[in-house]
């Protein structure tokens, strides 16, 4: 437990981005610790605990989302809370973060665990149930609405298995 | 691969690197320019990430709330007031260019001499010409640092590696040191701009910040 325990800071900060609310980050971090605790033997490798975690927090945030759904916070509060402390405001850290939480699920989620989680394409495309094709496809639009906030022309969209933006 | 086919790869995972992948960047400077933009924006998105998002519980009562709100941003807005006053400009460079560098750590570490190509086409980009030796510089890319590309360099001196940005656009009123985050620095001001250097566990900034001085020569600048 104590393994588990010490993961508690990066499994909440992955939990805020994901869910965007600290008191509902806080909830599936708790239910996500529990789990692992009474699935600990299907860890068969300590070094393997940090992705396993994260996989659990993500399933537990996506129950929550599909049950929830239409309580969760809604973008602008979102927003007008994020003006509160952090980097500096109008500096570009500050845009970008304000730009990542702006991010549509299906967009952040991918970028998450490929970014913070260290998850390969196929191995997002797995735990999100997608073909790589849709991995690739998003996380590339989520970069490039990132560089259009960073002030960076947009790169010319690909031709992808899903709907255009 | 076509160029199609290496922007989605790019754009996916600006990590990655197969034999195809790089076979194509070979004969493709633009894919090879998207992807220099890619990383930099990727070392971005690690370093917005690393902290929590600044999260307060909602309020489930949103109009009184946003009267509450229009009173603090009245308050707020005094404080940023005097904020800004107590906080000179250049500590808020120094601060961001500590940011900046913490986000890249594996920077320190590289070992690989670098092509003069390569480092002449990062230095290029911000318009900025060197008269260093290549071989002295282990690192080099092209960062965006408030709303600018500016070159990102890891220098190795007699006393271990120093790291020098190039900052076109950030004029200084004079010379300034600084000391955070295990790292002392120097920002001086240089042609219409300015030049930060850094070492971890006081390195010779000082001399090599007067070198850097004397060697960076600012071309017209680039179109964006």
């Amino acid at each position: 437990m104590q393994l588990f325990e010490s993961m508690r800071p990066d499994l909440l900060r992955f939990a805020q981005w994901l869910a965007r609310d600290r008191a509902i980050a806080e909830d599936i971090v708790q239910e996500s610790l529990l789990r692992a605790w009474r699935s600990r033997d299907a860890l068969k490798d300590p070094a393997a605990a940090r992705p396993w975690l994260l996989t659990i927090v993500r399933r537990e945030h996506a129950r929550l989302y599909e049950r929830k759904r239409l309580e969760l916070v809604s973008l602008d509060d979102v927003v007008e809370i994020q003006a509160a402390p952090g980097p500096e405001p109008g500096g570009n850290l500050f845009e970008l973060r304000q730009a990542i939480m702006r991010l549509p699920l299906e967009y952040r989620e991918p970028l998450l665990l490929q970014v913070h989680g260290g998850f390969s394409t196929e191995e997002i495309a797995r735990e999100l149930s997608l073909s790589n094709t849709a991995v690739l496809t998003r996380l590339f639009r989520a970069r490039n609405k990132l560089r259009v906030i960073c002030g960076m022309t947009a790169v010319p969209d690909v031709v992808g298995g899903e709907a255009q933006l | 691969m076509s160029c199609e086919e290496t922007r989605l790869l790019i754009g996916a995972d600006p990590g990655a690197s197969d034999p195809v992948l790089e076979e194509h960047l070979k004969s493709c400077p633009g894919c090879r320019a998207l992807r220099d933009e890619m990383r930099a924006l990727d070392a971005n998105i690690r370093r917005a990430i690393a902290q929590p998002p600044e999260l307060a519980r909602p309020s489930r009562q949103p109009a009184r709330w946003r009267q509450w709100a229009l009173a603090a941003s009245a308050l707020l807005a005094a404080f940023a007031v005097l904020a800004v006053w107590l906080l000179r400009p250049s500590d808020t460079l120094a601060h961001e260019v500590v940011m900046h560098v913490q986000g890249e750590p594996a920077s320190w570490l590289a070992a690989q001499h670098l092509s003069a190509q390569s480092i002449d086409s990062v230095l290029r980009r911000s318009g900025v010409r060197l008269d260093i030796s290549s071989d002295d510089i282990m690192y080099a890319q092209s960062c965006f640092f408030r709303g600018h590309y500016v070159p990102h360099l890891v220098v190795q001196t007699e006393r271990g590696p120093a790291t020098v940005l190039i900052l076109r656009h950030e004029q200084v009123s004079g010379r300034s040191t600084f000391h955070e985050a295990g790292m002392s620095g120097v920002i001086v001001p240089d042609g219409a701009g300015s030049i930060a250097v850094l070492s971890r566990g006081g390195g010779s900034i000082e001399d090599l910040a007067t070198h850097m001085s004397q060697d960076v020569h600012w071309l017209p600048e680039p179109p964006r």
